[in-house]
């Protein structure tokens, strides 16, 4: 086949060469080619960032194994050893039964000038709250008192907000009986992050439980204040708190109140103004508060009750 | 399909030739062919063709035009201006230059005049863009601007005013002056970059009757600004007896853009109360036992300076945050006035020194900046002259135009009325305008003095 004409040129030609294209890109590539690159490109993005943000994540996240709650327990170097192993193995079973760890220490650790050795459960739970940075609740408990119904987990009895929420104890008095300040009305039981509960004279800081986190901190060295160490409060660190609690809105506004037989039922009512906290069969917690003092002897009071808690199947 | 005929003339005037079709492809320089619509079916006509050179060209041809009944008229009206197609305008030229030769002197301004109407369309955008600057500044709208997009609404000035007063203190028109140019600065500065300024009357914060908490106010004060302005981020406590002595520094660019720089975290970088730093008890946390907490910027949320002896609390910045909530509820603690207000002469600010040196939970949010940056002294303002060394330091240098003017103490055996005047003279001077200097450069050349 032959052409009768050459091509046509066309016979008004463009004044200027004509732009060969829009789209510098497009000279090398086609569009296809173009769009195939744009996918791959995005993809790598959002796999980086994906990482990116996976490994980030990873710091915060909490190792397995971790416990879920801590015990914490200050002892006395002063007293019996064999004693004293009693009420560590009390707690261990406990622990062990629902995955928690124990943190005990010695009241002499640390440094506390020349104050008495109650101040040491403040830097004690700081000291626990270091060494188990994941762990969510922290329960000091005194050394004496013992875990008496080891069935239920912390979780199941109290720290559930579905079990906290009917436990909290809203708009009474935080200092019985009469102070001003009341415990918060409106709070909610993801507010909590001091649980405690008090008896007929006052908050009954042997037994409480705090959540980890800047609050946490804030509180244990908020209530350690040197200040509040010199200041000869009767009590010292009990009345110390009571301070803390009334004086101090983000405080009081993270405080939970909750009946006292809930972890710290009394065995004995010396004061006489404290039936409502006296312990009764089945109690979680035994506290025999005063046991050291005068003519008491904790060994002995304890025995019982000892026997008791090992009966239940660990 | 066969190109051995000859093409055949239509009757829409074209060619049915399909082989026209093949030179306007390749000027397109498309490497498929487009889709086109014809109106012959396939045939170029002459309106088709034509319609497609201008495609080529650029520029449309007459052909193009709409024949409605407008375009007709303004047609009608554009054939009547001086320059209607490039034909004549090129006619035109030929005309301006023949007349250009004749006449010499007209010339530089017959090519400016074309150069000018060629860059018409640019030189109107360029006056647009002018005008706009000129009215942003002009009118309060770049205070609108500063402070909704610039963030200037996250910023909050609390200026503790109408100190003293009463019945116990009568205020004499040197106070009075004070406090007018002062809160006259902030105000200016405050609408300049789009802040919020605070004025607190002190007088009014006396509400607790038995008195003992007394000049304890600042907490209160921070706290209500908090609830006042609930968009705002940061709270800048400033003292009365302050200047600012450079409005142009904005707070953003100054200090917050660049905190990491601007601040230091690590007391032991200027320690003149020596405290130990940081933690070493093994029961505490990492973070709390760092020199400078996690090292992000993102938790300062306190920033103040230090003066000769220690904190100092006349210009310094609160965050918003939880932090900053419990630091305000523990500031003040009854049972640390009980013991300590007879020997706490700073209140406010020993109880913060004691909060920074016991309480781990504080420190790690804390910052400091140097003093200059925003709380310079002026001299003698330490108490006991003082090395040259923390003159640098501390006191307030010109030639580094420092931002702010502390003038602490002066209420004790200084004049603070003359010390604020002289500093608003000198921000003055420092900070007039062009033809300001000019025109005292005039007088001071007619009078042969030096004003300062």
């Amino acid at each position: 086949m032959h052409f009768a004409f050459p091509p046509r040129k066309t016979s008004n030609p463009p004044p200027y060469a004509a732009r060969s294209t829009r789209y510098p890109l497009s000279q090398y590539l086609r569009r296809s080619q173009i769009r195939k690159f744009a996918i791959i490109g995005l993809g790598i993005i959002a796999f980086v960032y994906f990482i990116a943000s996976f490994s980030s994540e990873s710091e915060e996240r909490i190792p397995p194994g971790t416990p879920p709650a801590v015990i914490v327990t200050v002892f006395d170097p002063s007293a019996d050893a064999v004693h004293t192993e009693q009420i560590k193995r009390n707690r261990i079973s406990y622990a062990k039964k629902h995955g928690y760890e124990t943190f005990f220490a010695l009241s002499t650790t640390y440094d506390l000038g020349k104050h008495t050795n109650a101040w040491s459960k403040i830097p004690a739970m700081r000291h626990a709250l270091t060494s188990f940075p994941h762990s969510t609740f922290f329960w000091y408990l005194d050394a004496h008192s013992l875990i008496m119904n080891t069935s239920l987990s912390l979780h199941a009895r109290i720290t559930s907000p579905s079990v906290l929420e009917p436990l909290m104890i809203r708009d009474v008095p935080v200092v019985p009986p009469d102070s001003v300040i009341k415990s918060f009305s409106h709070l909610r039981a993801d507010d909590a992050n001091l649980i405690i509960a008090q008896d007929a004279e006052g908050l009954r800081q042997d037994s409480f439980i705090l959540r980890s986190g800047d609050w946490a901190k804030f509180f244990l060295d908020s209530w350690m204040d040197p200040l509040y160490r010199s200041y000869n409060f009767q009590k010292a660190d009990a009345h110390a708190l009571e301070h803390l609690v009334q004086w101090h809105g983000t405080v009081l506004a993270k405080l939970v109140l909750v009946p006292q037989r809930t972890f710290n039922s009394f065995t004995r009512d010396s004061s006489g103004k404290n039936e409502e906290g006296l312990y009764k069969e089945g109690d979680f917690v035994a506290n025999f508060m005063g046991c050291d003092k005068g003519e008491r002897n904790c060994e002995d009071e304890m025995k019982p009750f000892l026997d008791k808690a090992d009966d239940v199947p660990a | 399909m066969s190109l051995s005929r000859s093409p055949s003339p239509t009757r829409g005037g074209g060619w049915s030739s399909p082989g026209l079709t093949a030179p306007y492809d390749e000027s397109s320089g498309r490497s498929s062919p487009a889709v086109r619509t014809f109106p012959n079916n396939g045939n170029v006509t002459w309106a088709s063709a034509q319609a497609r050179s201008a495609e080529v060209q650029g520029y449309a041809s007459f052909s193009t035009r709409k024949q409605g009944f407008f375009s007709k008229h303004f047609r009608k009206l554009s054939r009547g201006l001086p320059i209607t197609s490039y034909a004549e305008k090129e006619k035109l030229e030929r005309r301006w230059k023949r007349i250009n030769a004749k006449n010499g002197s007209w010339r530089l301004i017959a090519i400016a005049g074309r150069i000018v109407w060629r860059l018409r369309l640019r030189l109107a955008g360029l006056l647009i863009f002018l005008l706009g600057i000129f009215i942003f500044y002009v009118t309060p709208l770049h205070m609108v601007v500063r402070r909704s997009f610039g963030g200037g609404n996250k910023f909050v000035i609390i200026l503790a005013a109408n100190l003293g007063g009463g019945v116990m203190e009568w205020k004499g028109p040197r106070e009075w002056a004070i406090e007018r140019d002062s809160v006259k600065n902030k105000m200016h500065y405050a609408r300049k970059w789009g802040y919020e300024l605070d004025i607190v009357d002190m007088s009014t914060k006396k509400r607790y009757a038995h008195e003992w908490r007394e000049s304890w106010e600042k907490v209160d004060t921070i706290r209500s600004a908090m609830r006042k302005y609930p968009d705002a981020e940061w709270f800048w406590w400033l003292d009365l007896n302050t200047f600012i002595m450079e409005p142009s520094y904005s707070l953003q660019s100054h200090l917050f853009k660049d905190l990491q720089k601007n601040t230091y975290r690590d007391i032991n970088y200027y320690n003149p109360l020596n405290i130990s730093h940081p933690f070493t008890s093994e029961w505490l946390d990492s973070e709390s036992r760092s020199a400078i907490g996690d090292g992000k910027s993102e938790s300062i949320n306190f920033i103040l300076s230090q003066d000769c002896g220690g904190f100092n609390l006349g210009s310094f910045f609160v965050r918003r945050s939880v932090w900053t909530d419990r630091l305000l509820d523990i500031w003040w603690d009854p049972v640390g006035y009980e013991q300590k207000h007879m020997e706490w002469e700073h209140k406010e600010q020993d109880a913060l020194e004691h909060m920074y040196t016991n309480f781990p939970w504080v420190r790690p949010h804390i910052a400091f900046t140097s003093q200059r940056k925003v709380n310079s002294f002026p001299p003698g303002a330490c108490g006991g002259e003082t090395k040259e060394t923390e003159n640098a330091k501390i006191h307030y240098q010109e030639k580094d135009r420092d931002f702010l003017v502390n003038m602490a103490g002066c209420e004790w055996g200084r004049d603070c009325w003359g010390e604020m005047y002289n500093f608003r003279q000198l921000s003055h001077r420092l900070n007039r305008g062009m033809w300001e200097q000019f025109r005292d450069r005039i007088a001071e050349s007619f009078t042969g003095t030096k004003n300062s």
